[in-house]
């Protein structure tokens, strides 16, 4: 893989904000942790599109965790008798209804209103998102620290099977993954989907990282002074890799809500009678002919919030890979 | 040449590990589905004698130990032989699924070479003027396409464009009971039938070519050599062409052997939504259908092309780096 060369080409370069190896008391290590988080916290502050990318995350977030009680302020609002859960039948079932002042989004096939059940949607995807990359994130970490601090025969083995998901076709592997394993579709099912097919590129670029730390000083000082493997890698060689995995981590997790949603939308994911989840409800809304009947906000909605999202979690990445990597900061 | 030759030798070695990888990946996943096989290749049915069901074990050999299942598997992957359709019974999957290849190769032939010219022609146009409000411009269009799911901006192209302004087909590649001849007539309907979907591939991973092509090119123009070539009394699109266009390419390269994974899964998606009868269409139907040997045939032979246009671009990029063939 020339082009994954190319990468580590261009991780292989020295790094700004490499936290060092510890080895003070804790109170010393905590106030060189919280000097290092501002520094980084500042120049991310400059840095306008990581900041727009910022403030729709906090939007989407505050969506997740209050979704209930946004439709509760809602209600009052616009005088609703009830704030409309996302489950609950609030019209007549049919093939849709228009968005009205009752429902400003018009209800679905099966009488729910798709406002209640849009603001409600952005848990699964934040959730699958996030937990999913977390999964793949530990996974590449471990390979990749371990194939670049290991080397030899065992690296060339580990390399070769992550070839095998560097290559193959994303989507094709989670349909194939989804559809063969045991268990019904459930969130869960989703999350392990996902992570275990997008962790490839992580344990490259940790890999790179770590051929270039390791020789480092104080790497050999480490050694020399009698610190086994385990200490190594984990006191000294992760703490250096950390940074650039954080960063590959939230772009990651764009990858993953992009996949959570498609996945839903033919049917893979969990079922729109038990989740809801912006994938699900396009796919109803195909289902049920909303594009035929110009049901247009229905498909236009939940759409965009898929766009804002993944917009949102790729500025911040672009923004992190900034600070964290010096290559193209000076550009 | 020494140097490249060996290069290119590891990386032909390289593909066929992973493709013995993407083998026995597909044997294990294949035997991990819950349930009897049997089962999903006869219906549960009480009229279906039991006989002919002990006949279909013994002539797949679903009771023989994994490791010989294994080789007799291994010895079918090497002859294409995924076994017949359930669905269109007495027909091998590998053919259904060849047939159905020829579509999504029109397909994302198409949109590649939409997405490689037009990607390039703008990556090159913001690097040379960078800072600029087109140089912005066009981060941005990269950025939002690419934030966007596939078949969300299918549906939205066949809302503006098929159902609103009536201008192209909604679905399928040709009309309905149509079948594609060397005809003027034909070729048009193909063409009508290949606008949306076409678009739809090209623009949601264009941003990926516009981005590199763009930070490449930045890349190259800091070098010395171009300082060199202005110093020579170059002009600027002289510099361009002759110089920094033909550096910034390598990295090109590289990315479309990367991104063909990433056409592929959005050939799937456009196909799901145009109703375009690729291999995208086939395998999601065939996951609806249980139709298992089409998913395992149509799993294989992607997995075999793309590791192929990897390699092919690999090969590319030993030839094409200079560094390499001195070496």
């Amino acid at each position: 893989m020339i082009g994954i060369d190319a990468i580590d080409d261009r991780e292989g370069r020295g790094r700004r904000f490499l936290i060092p190896a510890f080895s003070g008391p804790t109170r010393e290590k905590l106030a060189l942790l919280k000097k290092k988080s501002t520094q980084i916290w500042k120049t991310f502050r400059g840095n306008t599109l990581g900041m727009v990318g910022f403030a729709i995350l906090i939007a989407f977030l505050i969506m997740a965790i209050f979704a209930s009680q946004i439709m509760w302020i809602l209600s009052l609002i616009a005088g609703w008798d009830h704030a409309y859960d996302p489950f609950e039948e609030v019209a007549e079932v049919g093939s849709g209804i228009p968005p009205s002042s009752e429902h400003w989004l018009g209800t679905d096939t099966r009488g729910m209103d798709i406002l209640s059940r849009v603001i409600h949607g952005s848990r699964v995807s934040l959730l699958v998102g996030i937990v999913a990359t977390v999964v793949s994130m530990g996974l590449g970490t471990a390979v990749g620290l371990l194939s670049g601090y290991w080397g030899g025969w065992k690296d060339e083995v580990l390399m070769r099977i992550t070839d095998v998901f560097l290559v193959l076709p994303w989507l094709v592997l989670m349909i194939v993954l989804a559809s063969v394993l045991p268990g019904g579709p459930t969130v869960g099912k989703v999350i392990f989907v996902i992570g275990i097919t997008g962790w490839s590129a992580t344990a490259r670029i940790v890999r790179a990282q770590v051929f270039s730390v390791k020789e480092r000083a104080f790497v050999e000082r480490a050694r020399a002074i009698g610190a086994g493997d385990i200490h190594i890698v984990g006191r000294h060689v992760f703490p250096n890799v950390f940074p650039l995995v954080f960063a590959n981590a939230v772009l990651t997790i764009a990858l993953a809500i992009l996949s959570e949603s498609t996945l839903s939308f033919i049917r893979l994911g969990p079922l729109a009678t038990d989740v809801v989840t912006w994938g699900n409800m396009l796919d109803d809304a195909i289902t049920a002919g909303a594009m035929a009947n110009e049901l247009y906000l229905w498909i236009l909605v939940p759409g965009l919030c898929i766009v804002f999202v993944v917009l949102g979690f790729t500025f911040v990445g672009y923004a992190l890979d900034e600070i964290f990597n010096p290559k193209l900061r000076s550009r | 040449m020494k140097h490249g030759t060996k290069i290119l030798a590891r990386k032909i070695f390289n593909s066929i590990i992973t493709l013995l990888l993407v083998i026995i990946i597909n044997f294990i996943l294949f035997r991990m589905m819950p349930g009897d096989p049997i089962n999903f290749m006869v219906p549960n049915d009480p009229r279906i004698p039991h006989e002919y069901k002990l006949e279909l074990i013994e002539k797949y050999g679903l009771r023989d130990p994994l490791l010989e299942q294994f080789f007799t598997y291994f010895e079918d992957v090497l002859t294409l032989d995924f076994g017949d359709s359930f669905i269109f019974t007495n027909t091998p999957a590998m053919d259904i699924v060849i047939e159905n290849l020829k579509w999504t190769l029109v397909l994302t032939g198409t949109s590649s070479i939409l997405m490689i010219v037009i990607g390039m022609t703008i990556g090159i146009y913001a690097a040379w003027k960078r800072g600029s409000s087109f140089d912005t411009g066009s981060l941005a269009f990269s950025l939002f396409f690419y934030a966007m799911p596939t078949f969300w901006l299918a549906m939205m192209l066949i809302i503006v464009f098929a159902l609103h302004w009536e201008l192209f087909p909604p679905d399928s590649a040709l009309t309905y009971g149509e079948t594609f001849e060397f005809s003027i007539s034909s070729i048009v309907d193909l063409l009508r039938h290949l606008v949306l979907p076409a678009t739809c591939l090209t623009l949601v991973s264009i941003g990926a070519f516009v981005l590199i092509m763009r930070g490449s090119l930045i890349d190259v123009m800091t070098e010395e050599y171009i300082t060199t070539a202005k110093a020579k009394g170059l002009t600027d699109s002289e510099t361009l062409k002759h110089h920094a266009v033909p550096n910034a390419m390598l990295p090109m390269v590289a990315l479309i052997a990367i991104d063909i994974a990433y056409i592929v899964g959005g050939a799937f998606q456009t196909e799901y939504v145009f109703n375009y009868p690729g291999i995208g269409w086939t395998t999601i139907d065939a996951v609806y259908k249980s139709d298992w040997p089409i998913l395992q045939a149509a799993f294989f032979l992607i997995a075999l092309a793309v590791i192929v246009a990897n390699l092919i671009a690999d090969i590319l990029l030993v030839y094409m780096d200079p560094r390499v063939k001195m070496g």
